[in-house]
């Protein structure tokens, strides 16, 4: 059950330019979340910014959780601006977590950009639950926004890059990276990042019988299933079944449930 | 000091004058995991076609300053599955149900009345005749809403009010010059109430792209952004109706619903505002309780229409 209330902040800090992690405390929301799930997390009081702001959590804790966010406009700007010790509203945790599934021989994680927000929580549970680290693709535009390598490093995870100007790593995209680590029946991918990035990444997937999880991203006014405004188009026979919810049906699906012809 | 909160709107008792807007609070149970819904005056669900609808494709929704644009399209479980699945919930819970109809002519609205009424589906009828998000984007002028042409809500509201004996209720588009018209269209066909505002269209465009903001191009603009013009409205049809009205637009707290009862609403909605905060209407709830407190008010009903000039 999604709780709300008012958390404070224990440690908000820049991690690279414009990108920022925040921990809250919030034990009860801590005890609940699953790595995949995200919180609305309500920026300040008043009337602007409107809606609250969809965050995956990025870790889970004894005591409170972290995201892990890009400023993308102004409502992460005023966001950005908040300071350790202040209170935060925050609303979750939210939505489907990613599914854990034991009895599969690969477990590889791809991220592009802030796409990385959700998988350290997502590594921890599989290296303590399933006893496997999985292999991580990290893409970014350029080296200084390849982040959380060292959490993953030390999760026993092996970590490889991709950057579009080449500045660390293959100057490959995520999924170019990924076809060369042939993923197979038997293997598991997670995803996350820009909607290109995702949908080429299913492309990989599906042809080498590879199951594939996303975690998709859209404006979002409720978080909780109400509002019917962050639907993407879904392969579902039932026409009028066919828009599922990215807050409720997901964020987080299997890539063959999406159409990605639309992207 | 007891302070009675209830109404009567149109033949509708409710326990206190406030519900929520239709499409903000789906059909009930969403919220009830954040707080007892029981309490609102009513629960108005989300508009009810007799055929599921998909709605729009996305992208549908965007913030806007104090406010949103949204273009759902009315999506929708259909009247079967809300009669089987979702009404359950809310009779068991003992809500007051207020049901949200849309349809494409007047015997569908006929119809969703007739079938609501005779399967307890609601309480009171609210004909959605002002939905922004149903026509193409690029054809809708003005007129194309049934609440756009007086003698089209006349017609409309006769035919519900033929169906069922419930109150009617009629929601009404801000996207026109005079609200008083299609407001006395539905007095003088019978209407037990009417519904101020539907959401005021609207739209966006991304710069660097080029292209509209929603799939859809245009939507409703909601939230405290069009609150001042939804009271003047509210004000307006006040003035001339015997019936009664139930406000709504960009309502977030009991400050902003009493300047709605002031204005002449014997009931208020709260909208979007739920999406931010799910128990924003329970808040609004006990903020009436302490106004009328507060201001040595027993009777909340004393406050309608008591703007003083």
């Amino acid at each position: 059950m999604p709780y709300i209330a008012d958390c404070r902040i224990t440690t908000h800090q820049e991690v690279a330019p414009e990108h920022y992690r925040l921990v809250v405390h919030a034990p009860q929301l801590a005890k609940e979340a699953q790595p995949g799930q995200f919180c609305m997390l309500q920026v300040r009081e008043g009337h602007y910014p409107f809606l609250r702001r969809p965050m995956s959590i990025e870790r889970i804790f004894a005591d409170g959780v972290s995201f892990l966010y890009k400023v993308v406009g102004e409502g992460t700007r005023m966001l950005s601006g908040m300071s350790q010790g202040q209170m935060l509203n925050v609303q979750g945790p939210l939505g489907k977590p990613f599914p854990r599934e034991s009895g599969f021989d690969r477990y590889i994680i791809t991220a592009g950009g802030i796409g990385i927000a959700p998988f350290p929580a997502l590594a921890d549970a599989l290296k303590r639950e399933l006893g496997k680290a999985p292999e991580v693709i990290i893409a970014a535009r350029t080296e200084r926004f390849l982040l959380c390598e060292k959490d993953f490093r030390q999760m026993g995870c092996k970590v490889h890059f991709a950057t579009d100007d080449g500045s660390a790593g293959e100057k490959a995209f995520a999924s170019e990276v990924l076809k060369r680590l042939s993923p197979a029946a038997g293997t598991v991918v997670y995803a996350c990042g820009p909607m290109p990035m995702m949908k080429a990444t299913h492309a990989v997937c599906a042809a080498a019988g590879a199951v594939c999880y996303a975690s998709l991203e859209a404006e979002m006014a409720c978080g909780d299933g109400v509002c019917l405004g962050c639907v993407v188009e879904a392969n579902v026979e039932v026409e009028t079944e066919r828009m599922v919810r990215v807050c409720k049906d997901g964020p987080v699906f299997d890539t063959q449930l999406i159409q990605w012809e639309s992207y | 000091m007891g302070v009675n909160l209830q109404v009567n709107v149109g033949g509708l008792i409710m326990k206190n004058p406030v519900t929520v807007a239709s499409g903000t609070f789906a059909y009930g149970q969403e919220y009830d995991q954040y707080f007892d819904i029981a309490q609102l005056g009513a629960v108005t669900v989300k508009s009810l076609s007799i055929q599921p609808r998909a709605g729009n494709r996305p992208p549908r929704l965007v913030e806007t300053p104090a406010g949103m644009l949204n273009a759902i399209g009315l999506q929708n479980v259909g009247i079967d599955a809300y009669l089987r699945d979702k009404l359950p919930y809310l009779r068991e819970k003992g809500c007051t149900i207020i049901g949200n109809i849309y349809g494409h002519a007047p015997e569908e609205y006929a119809e969703l009345a007739r079938r609501l009424e005779a399967e307890n589906g609601a309480d009171a009828i609210e004909a959605n005749l002002s939905c922004p998000n149903v026509h193409d984007a690029r054809t809708v002028r003005g007129g194309a809403l049934v609440a756009q042409a007086p003698e089209r809500v006349a017609e409309y509201t006769r035919a519900i009010k033929a169906a069922t004996k419930l109150p009617v209720f009629v929601k009404l588009t801000p996207n026109i010059i005079d609200i008083v018209e299609p407001a006395l269209a539905a007095q003088e066909a019978g209407a037990d109430g009417v519904a101020l505002i539907n959401t005021l269209l609207g739209m966006g465009i991304n710069p660097e792209t080029r292209r509209p903001i929603l799939r859809n191009i245009v939507g409703g603009l909601s939230g405290p952004a069009i609150r001042p013009v939804a009271l003047k409205m509210v004000w307006d049809a006040a003035k001339h109706l015997r019936i009664p009205i139930i406000g709504m637009g960009g309502i977030c707290s009991a400050a902003d619903a009493m300047q709605f009862i002031l204005a002449g609403a014997t009931a208020v909605a709260v909208g979007s505002y739920s999406f931010r905060q799910p128990d924003a209407a329970l808040r609004v709830i006990q903020g009436l309780e302490a106004y009328c407190q507060r201001h040595q008010v027993e009777d909340i009903r004393q406050l309608i229409g008591a703007m003083e000039a």
